[in-house]
């Protein structure tokens, strides 16, 4: 297990040296701050005082060295844009993504379990048809509008719950529905198809020949067995929380690293934008070790060599 | 008509001061939030000129020597009490007695000068960038000559500096020794500031010992939605007080959806120097090619109205009467010039791109998708390339690549001033860096009307402004109308200014 886990680490960090090339370079692709930072006309003189200031006067090759230099000391800078160390900025807001992400992903993993499992029951029965159509629906709604959608039902009309903001646990719902409701659907689709698979083979029909009752077989035999596939599809989805955190961001004004991102690129601020590119980088690679080491351990037939 | 809304406008504002007379002024406990469209990116002094700034700490936390009247949209003392041209370069400003700092420093002609020199980030302040240097293009040097008075030379002749003054907005001294940005502002206003929470929040409080009269309320807290559904409906919940940005769809048609206009216009800039606009009848054709009348009410609602100028009705380059003579929708007239400019070997077929960006104005796509259906219908090849605000930004400025495609840029242009000086020199002279036409009779009215004053220099900018048309160099589409939401018990009657200041000490509320 820990050669395993050494290997993997070894094979994140080469991942992670791309991920800094690529997100260095990228960057500086989206243009120079100085559009930004100064008022049309400004004097050459100024703007070469602004650019000795923050690195920029230098070669790219050449701040690319430095650049590197620092991230292998953990400093990547101080923002133009919050006038704070770059990784300051990156680690204050992931917190929150990580408890929306997590939240919204146990919420979408247990009830992706119980539709899913009782659509492959009842297979071609009503109950299957409705929660195919229900999880068809919710996995192709797009999150922008169910967001907005939300405020209006839950916050305008009916006066349950806040706007936007993070202020209060009511605050925390239609953030968490938007990001999970994607996630419900693709994952009920998945646990129904491998609960379907599970549920038609050899040991279930022998289990249930023993007198076994069906909650029993669904959830202790067959969801075990067909569980892999589900882990490894809700890791990805996982992955891809940050996208949802975006949406989350803009709509309802959530904190979290997926708005830093965005005012990071809107400002041309490279160094936030290069740190917290490297923080959701690092944080991926941890999750999907975490989901290899999972899977190991739900299935003891898989070798972690 | 635009006359009359703004003599209301006046109106309404005159009111307004008058209600704000200290006899009548009652001070509340109740906090109010604002909810604004987009974060503001420093608290600096000297970056007040974009609006996400301007619109927490102009008026509030800063004030400026002098202001623009929202009454009359003349420059009237603020922080000045009065101000003489002794000579042709040389001004002197007398300032107010009793004023403080938030941290109960003492404002003065030092304070002051420091201001005006910071502003324009000479040498001494290394590293330095100030979006308010813009605005005083030529170097000034300020100097205290006693405590309360103040000398600014210019270095050419400038008969509006009194009016440039009122975009240099006030810091305390100790600030403004330093090139460092200013996290934790000071200033003279009746608001102090208490907190920023990036990404959040930023907190104000009733500055007690304000030299003016004291605000009603007491505690301001300004947050941000992007999302103008979500900012109206913080207003229908009662989460926010004030909200700014709002669309015409999520509008109320009551007493809490107020409007206001703030000379800001949209319009079109083609690139004259590549065709198929090298030939002034293709853009005179432009102009007859769209359809205002139909597709501004139907996409901007209450929003907008159609526009053939380039200016504001309040800004001296205004020409009254020019809406009767404008090339309007006559799509048949617009194909013979096409023609005839085809006929003399201009390329009219040359593909061009409408630049835009997503945020030009509320419903901006759309409108700007009928418009280049307009173009299109008579036989222009317009293609629409939407783009974010930085490489929208490129495309406006100079210097124009042989490889860039030719364009017809969309801009939002908005001149709060009154003088046509904070347009004109940037965006139609030969050197201005936002400009698509060289036309040295343009540049001629416009660098005499640069050092006259009075009614000679309004009647040389209509001249500029005449001959632009003309040739067809700027094109009005639409004069925008700005929309703000007010909460229950919520009073604030908007001005030409609110869309850069929003003044909380102008807010009433019920008791």
């Amino acid at each position: 297990m820990l050669t395993f886990i050494g290997r993997r680490l070894i094979s994140g960090l080469i991942t992670l040296l791309g991920v800094v090339v690529v997100v260095f370079f990228l960057s500086r692709l989206t243009g120079s701050p100085i559009d930004l930072f100064f008022p049309e006309g400004a004097e050459p003189a100024q703007i070469e005082a602004f650019n000795r200031a923050y690195g920029l006067d230098k070669p790219v090759l050449h701040q690319f060295g430095i650049f590197l230099g620092n991230v292998v000391q953990g400093d990547f800078g101080t923002s133009i844009w919050q006038q704070r160390p770059a990784m300051q900025a990156a680690l204050s807001e992931m917190p929150m993504t990580l408890v929306l992400a997590s939240i919204a992903m146990t919420i979408a993993v247990l009830v992706a379990l119980v539709l899913g499992s009782l659509a492959a029951v009842y297979r071609f029965r009503t109950v299957d048809r409705v929660v195919t159509l229900l999880s068809l629906a919710t996995s192709s709604m797009p999150h922008f509008w169910f967001a907005l959608v939300g405020i209006l039902i839950f916050a305008v009309q009916l006066r349950f719950l806040p706007t936007s903001g993070s202020n209060s646990w009511q605050s925390w719902i239609l953030p968490v529905a938007t990001v999970s409701i994607g996630p419900i659907g693709v994952l009920t689709q998945v646990v129904r198809g491998a609960m379907i698979d599970t549920l038609s083979s050899g040991y279930i029909r022998n289990a249930r020949a023993r007198g076994f009752t069906g909650a029993r077989i669904v959830y202790r035999h067959a969801l075990r067995n067909a569980a892999l596939p589900i882990i490894s599809v809700a890791g990805d989805i996982a992955a891809g929380m940050v996208n949802g955190a975006v949406i989350v961001s803009v709509v309802f004004a959530f904190p979290g690293i997926g708005r830093l991102i965005v005012g990071a690129i809107l400002n041309r601020d490279y160094p936030v934008l290069e740190a917290s590119v490297v923080v959701v980088g690092v944080s991926i690679i941890l999750l999907n070790l975490l989901i290899d080491i999972v899977c190991s351990i739900v299935d003891p037939r898989i070798r972690l060599t | 008509m635009k006359r009359r809304f703004w003599m209301s406008t006046a109106a309404a504002s005159a009111l307004l001061v008058l209600n704000s007379a200290p006899a009548s002024a009652e001070t509340s406990d109740k906090p109010i939030t604002v909810v604004l469209a987009i974060e503001l990116d420093s608290l600096d002094p000297c970056d007040t000129q974009p609006a996400q700034n301007a619109n927490v700490v102009r008026g509030n936390v800063f004030e400026s020597l002098t202001h623009v009247s929202p009454v009359d949209g003349k420059v009237a003392p603020l922080l000045a009490e009065s101000w003489t041209q002794t000579s042709d370069l040389v001004w002197e400003f007398k300032l107010k007695n009793g004023v403080k700092f938030h941290d109960g420093t003492d404002f003065n002609a030092a304070a002051a000068a420091a201001n005006i020199m910071r502003t324009q980030v000479g040498p001494e302040f290394p590293g330095l960038a100030c979006l308010n240097s813009g605005q005083l293009p030529d170097p000034v040097k300020a100097e205290a000559v006693d405590g309360l008075t103040l000398r600014v030379t210019t270095t050419k002749v400038d008969p509006i500096l009194p009016l440039r003054l009122s975009y240099v907005d006030i810091g305390d001294l100790a600030s403004q020794t330093k090139p460092e940005k200013v996290l934790n502002p000071i200033g003279t206003g009746p608001y102090k500031f208490v907190s920023r929470t990036q990404g959040e929040s930023v907190k104000l409080t009733r500055f007690d010992g304000y030299w003016g009269t004291a605000p009603q309320v007491k505690d301001v807290t300004y947050i941000v939605r992007k999302e103008a559904t979500v900012r109206a409906s913080m207003i229908e919940t009662g989460e926010a007080q004030i909200a700014l940005s709002i669309q015409a769809q999520d509008a109320t048609d009551d007493e809490r959806t107020v409007t206001f206009k703030d000379n800001r216009i949209f319009i079109m800039r083609p690139m004259t120097f590549k065709e198929p606009f090298k030939d002034p009848r293709v853009r005179q054709a432009l102009s007859h090619a769209i359809d205002r009348d139909t597709i501004v009410p139907a996409i901007l609602g209450i929003t907008g109205a159609p526009y053939y100028q380039m200016l504001g009705p309040q800004v001296n380059a205004y020409i009254p009467g020019y809406d009767d003579k404008a090339p309007k929708y006559d799509p048949e007239k617009a194909k013979e010039l096409i023609a005839a400019a085809k006929a003399d070997g201009h390329a009219v077929d040359t593909p061009f791109e409408i630049v835009t960006r997503p945020d030009i104005l509320p419903d901006g796509g759309e409108l700007v998708q009928a418009i280049a259906q307009n173009l299109r219908e008579v036989g222009l090849k317009a293609n629409i390339k939407s783009v974010e605000n930085t490489a929208w930004r490129e495309f406006l400025r100079q210097p124009f690549p042989d490889e860039q495609p030719p364009t017809l840029q969309m801009i939002s242009h908005d001149n709060t001033s009154g003088d046509a000086s904070f347009s004109f020199p940037k965006y139609i002279t030969c050197k201005g860096l936002n400009s698509a036409i060289c036309s040295p009779a343009i540049d001629k009215l416009i660098a005499e009307a640069e050092t006259s004053s009075g009614d000679k220099r309004t009647e040389l900018y209509r001249k500029a402004a005449e001959t632009l048309y003309k040739e067809g160099g700027m094109i009005g589409i639409a004069e925008q109308i700005r929309l703000i939401m007010l909460g229950e018990g919520v009073h604030y009657t908007p001005n030409p200014l609110s869309g850069l200041e929003i003044r909380i000490a102008d807010v009433r509320l019920d008791d």
